[in-house]
């Protein structure tokens, strides 16, 4: 079975640019799904089979941190890695969603290259 | 003066890395005057720092930026137009932030707004630092703007 991937950002440009970059970068994935926040990224990892998140962390209704927060209290989808892709990459916050279950971060703005440098090794 | 140069290098290598655009930096200002037929995306930060970066893009500009952004042709001031100028002063604020920050816990980051108009002014009521950056795309200009509180 092929693999399927999250994509969580407020920004439709930006879910469009992510999406365009993991092609670029030459990982197929079987299913792109998107979620505008927190919340609805959510309701997609109770529907559907999800091998990886890439989540934005300044978002509304429910941020990057709040969500792997929430994830993390929900047995059925808590081991579904998350990376996140934000402006947001100061140790602290980058620390805070590491302890919170986050495998990774990737710095906007970033390449397809960067992408398949972090992204690559967790599929 | 450091902050000036870390704009220009952020802002650059958003728009290159990003945008497909290759720019240049046209002027450094210190007003820029009333706006006229533009879109302005920008974004708070409070904390050790407080303040306001802004992107203002005309039109046209702001139209062809969307294009390349998501390779489509772009024709009127739409969603997308807003939601692609509001991501660059996202991307702006967040390595602002990174640059003016120590670990990033110090200063927090607004959700980004644009406005846009035939006609209006941008200013702060308060006593600030003002940096203006004019850019040349090669399809026109657009200014980034940093008022910070003294």
């Amino acid at each position: 079975m092929g693999k399927n991937v999250l994509l969580v950002d407020d920004s439709k440009t930006m879910r469009i640019i992510i999406g365009r970059s993991l092609r670029q970068a030459g990982l197929d994935f079987d299913n792109i799904f998107e979620a505008a926040d927190g919340l609805e990224a959510l309701e997609v990892l109770e529907k559907e089979h999800v091998d990886i998140v890439l989540s934005d962390i300044n978002m509304p209704n429910m941020d990057g941190i709040s969500f792997l927060r929430e994830k993390s209290t929900r047995d059925a989808i808590k081991d579904i890695p998350v990376l996140m892709i934000s402006t947001e990459t100061g140790d602290d916050i980058i620390g805070e969603a590491k302890s919170l279950g986050a495998v990774g971060a990737i710095k906007k703005p970033f390449t397809p290259d960067k992408v398949n440098e972090v992204l690559g090794p967790l599929l | 003066m450091e902050i000036q140069e870390k704009m220009i290098e952020s802002t650059k290598e958003i728009f290159s890395s990003m945008v497909m655009m290759d720019i240049s930096v046209k002027q450094i200002m210190t007003n820029h005057g009333v706006l006229n037929d533009t879109i302005t995306g920008m974004i708070g930060l409070a904390g050790t720092h407080k303040g306001v970066l802004a992107v203002h893009i005309p039109y046209d500009v702001a139209m062809a930026i969307t294009g390349s952004f998501l390779m489509m042709d772009v024709t009127e001031i739409n969603d997308d137009v807003h939601d692609a100028i509001g991501e660059v002063a996202n991307m702006l604020g967040g390595n602002v932030k990174t640059i003016l920050s120590e670990k990033g816990r110090d200063i927090d980051l607004s959700l980004p707004s644009t406005i846009a108009g035939a006609e209006y002014s941008f200013s702060s009521d308060k006593e600030v630092d003002k940096v203006i950056i004019e850019f040349d795309t090669g399809k026109g200009c657009f200014l980034v703007e940093m008022d910070l509180e003294k």
